[in-house]
């Protein structure tokens, strides 16, 4: 066991505008290559949560550190996929894609390689110089992951990156995300209403209460998703879904009373 | 096609002017200023005026368009700069440009420099109006993303805001376009020595209707061809946006 | 959902929207008229070409004094009106003619589209050869300049009624030309109005230019005489009430459509 954390979430507050509260008192260690689902009703502030550790806010109580350095601002090392029009429309995929790669001066072969390389992990070759307009919900969030993976980053945020698409391209997607993972394990923070996207994909499953934003129970996942469409049968599975389930309901009937 | 209207009206016209009920002191007959309209043409007479006139508007619109976007831009970007130049510029709106024309002859002499300043003060408006909206309008998701991808904070306004804004900026420009002709053939006729609203002028002081009318025709087929050229230039460079259909 | 960031291009705090006090807008304008005072008086200029504020604002002021203004303005402002008037007399149905009848759209539509990049300005000549030196060419000119706004945004409007309320009304056995007076009718004023609120600025603008150019009183020619005098003050004066003129009108147009469109239908 680690004694320090890889990335870790101390006392985080977060507060907009005076009064509303967020975020209170997130506390929360997590290790390399874990896969990590954060599920709670909504407007718990698990989106905030998200844009706190990706750098883009700071937050009002306590910090957040990698490997011990306090996080201050976006950074390629930390990539994100957002819901949904993340895309900058006035580009092809292919040059979305390459975008992170243009700053850091690489050589233009060089880079095309890398598109290309990338292309292909998300299946999409031949849409290479469309744009994004042009493309569907499923296919933009595939051109959004590859721009975030060529940047190499060691740790991925993914904010409800599934939640905009129909159900059935969510599950490919979903299938697609859990290969890619396999393949080349990250430390993945992954946002979601959808419980059982939160169950089948991460490995620890983060409960939040809402109103204000706190952490509800962390729960492990004991067992494995195994490939193919079999884990739907597996009644750990089934349990586990239901009880998280519950768990948020409760948050969602508190919130009502 | 689509302008067979615009021929019909030509024909009514010719009518009209042949049965006589168009009399030519009212109005000179179609035919003859087409005639005269090739003969300018054809004389190369009317090209020093055309040069003249779009030398002077394109100057102004591009001073415009670059300064424009510039403060537009500024103005985006640092609330202090917002702040101080949108009520000048709201003060100004008010004003009809052209009147302008005679006090800047004034303080800039009435060769090209004060007609050239005249049309980059006028069509500054809505360039900087569409530039400012644009820029404001860009999607904060773009600029995280671009962040998230490694962009410094000093690249944002190349990399993001500017494409971003492109298409209101080039809507504001098509604006800026028509009020640049407007008042180049303005200040024209108030005092010029070359230029298309300067033939105008001189024709329709002398009576020579039918030249009058051509140059009238040419400027109206030029400007229309500006403006088609323009949104089907805009369409191809924009192609990524919504409009491009 | 994401914070709002407006305008930050994220190297700024958010702040939340600034509250427009007038003190803030008044400022910078007020600064700027002030350096210019001081500049006008420190002798850097000729008093001449750049007189100072105060100067122009006395000479105003005594235009108004000795009622040497009136007559100018007067003749603007009604040619102004007169023009937008006819053009929307003559264009609003001519708009709505267009939105509903084929015959029609495909008519005018492409001579609104050719003739709309022209500077109307530039039939001056023709006018004041047509219709003479006075009022009347002028209002004409206004009445051209203007139809193209009116007919366009009347047009727009008056396409965009849904067609299901004509149908409605048809099936209900309402004759053609009561549906249009019913139905049409009111539904396209809303576009209409827009068409008016752009069309008021271009009648002051067209006025005034086409004094400045051709005479026959009003406030641009008397602008144009004053700068001719070397009346630079009075010139600034003028420049400032036709300035005055457009945003009043305007500002009327706009506070006048609450009242005059208060009945007005709001499509689904």
């Amino acid at each position: 066991m680690t004694c320090a954390s890889y990335l870790s979430l101390q006392g985080v507050g977060m507060q907009f505008g005076g009064t509303a509260v967020a975020l209170d008192s997130i506390s929360l260690n997590i290790a390399e290559r874990e896969f990590i689902t954060i599920v709670g009703p909504s407007g718990c502030g698990k989106s905030t949560l998200l844009y706190l550790i990706g750098g883009f806010l700071q937050p009002t109580t306590g910090g957040v550190t990698l490997r011990g350095k306090p996080i201050i601002g976006p950074s390629p090392d930390r990539g994100i996929v957002f819901q949904r029009y993340s895309l900058f429309p006035w580009l092809t995929v292919r040059r979305n894609i390459s975008f992170g790669l243009e700053e850091l001066g690489i050589s233009r072969a060089e880079r095309d390689r890398i598109v290309a390389e990338h292309v292909r992990l998300v299946h999409l070759e031949g849409c290479e110089d469309r744009y994004p307009r042009e493309l569907s919900g499923g296919m933009q969030q595939r051109v959004a992951l590859a721009q975030t993976l060529v940047c190499r980053p060691e740790i991925l945020l993914m904010d409800e990156p599934f939640g905009a698409l129909d159900a059935q391209t969510r599950r490919i997607l979903q299938d697609e995300m859990r290969r890619l993972w396999l393949r080349d394990t990250k430390t993945v923070l992954f946002v979601t209403h959808d419980v059982e996207e939160a169950v089948v994909l991460g490995t620890r499953i983060v409960v939040m209460s809402t109103r204000p934003g706190r952490i509800k129970e962390v729960i492990e996942r004991d067992f494995d998703i195994a490939d193919g469409d079999e884990f739907e049968a597996n009644p750990r599975f089934a349990a586990l879904k239901l009880r998280i389930w519950h768990s948020i309901k409760e948050e969602v009937e508190a919130v009502r009373a | 096609m689509k302008f067979m209207p615009l021929l019909l009206l030509a024909v009514l016209w010719q009518t009209a002017s042949m049965t006589g009920l168009l009399p030519a002191t009212v109005l000179p007959p179609f035919s003859s200023v087409v005639a005269a309209l090739v003969s300018l043409v054809t004389s190369g007479e009317i090209f020093p005026h055309t040069a003249a006139s779009f030398l002077r508007a394109g100057a102004g619109l591009l001073l415009a368009v670059i300064f424009g976007t510039a403060l537009g831009l500024a103005m985006a970007r640092v609330r202090a700069i917002q702040r101080s130049i949108e009520p000048i510029l709201l003060s100004i709106y008010p004003v009809p440009k052209p009147a302008l024309i005679p006090l800047f002859m004034v303080w800039l002499g009435i060769g090209d420099v004060s007609k050239i300043a005249v049309i980059a003060l006028s069509c500054l408006v809505p360039v900087v109006i569409s530039t400012f909206n644009g820029a404001r309008a860009v999607d904060d998701i773009l600029l995280w993303s671009a962040r998230a991808r490694g962009t410094a904070e000093h690249r944002l306004l190349w990399r993001v805001v500017l494409p971003a804004a492109l298409p209101q900026i080039a809507t504001g420009v098509r604006t800026a376009i028509a009020i640049a002709l407007i008042v180049m053939v303005s200040s024209e006729f108030i005092s010029a020595e070359h230029g298309l609203g300067y033939l105008i002028f001189s024709y329709g002081g002398v009576g020579a209707d039918d030249a009058m009318l051509a140059v009238v025709l040419y400027l109206t087929a030029i400007g229309f061809l500006i403006d088609r050229a323009y949104v089907a230039g805009l369409r191809r460079l924009l192609a990524w946006h919504a409009f491009a259909h | 959902m994401l914070p709002a960031c407006a305008g930050c291009w994220l190297g700024m705090p958010s702040r939340t929207e600034t509250n427009r006090n007038i003190l803030q807008q008044v400022l910078p304008l007020g600064t700027l008229l002030l350096v210019w005072e001081l500049v006008a008086r420190a002798g850097v200029v000729n008093p001449y070409v750049f007189p100072p504020v105060s100067a122009i604002v006395m000479q105003w002021a005594s235009l108004f004094g000795n009622g040497s203004i009136f007559a100018p303005l007067g003749a603007t402002v009604w040619r102004a009106l007169a023009g937008l008037g006819a053009a929307v007399i003559i264009g609003a149905p001519l708009g709505m003619l267009m939105g509903r009848a084929r015959w029609a759209q495909w008519f005018f539509e492409p001579l609104f589209s050719f003739f709309f990049p022209l500077p109307k300005i530039a039939l001056i000549p023709l006018y004041v050869h047509l219709f003479g030196l006075f009022s009347f060419s002028k209002v004409m000119l206004i009445f051209t300049d203007c139809i193209f706004p009116i007919v366009i945004f009347t047009y727009h409007g008056a396409r965009g009624v849904s067609p299901i309320y004509p149908w409605s009304a048809q099936a209900r056995g309402t004759s053609h030309l009561r549906m249009f007076w019913r139905v049409v009718f009111p539904l396209s004023l809303d576009s209409l109005y827009d068409g008016i609120q752009v069309a008021v600025v271009v009648a002051v603008l067209v006025a005034v230019v086409s004094e400045m150019i051709a005479g026959g009183g009003g406030l641009g020619y008397a602008m144009m005489l004053a700068f001719r005098y070397g009346d630079v003050r009075s010139a600034f004066a003028f420049l400032v009430t036709i300035s005055l003129v457009g945003f009043f009108l305007y500002k009327v147009v706009q506070l006048l459509r609450e009242r005059l469109l208060f009945w007005h239908v709001t499509e689904t």
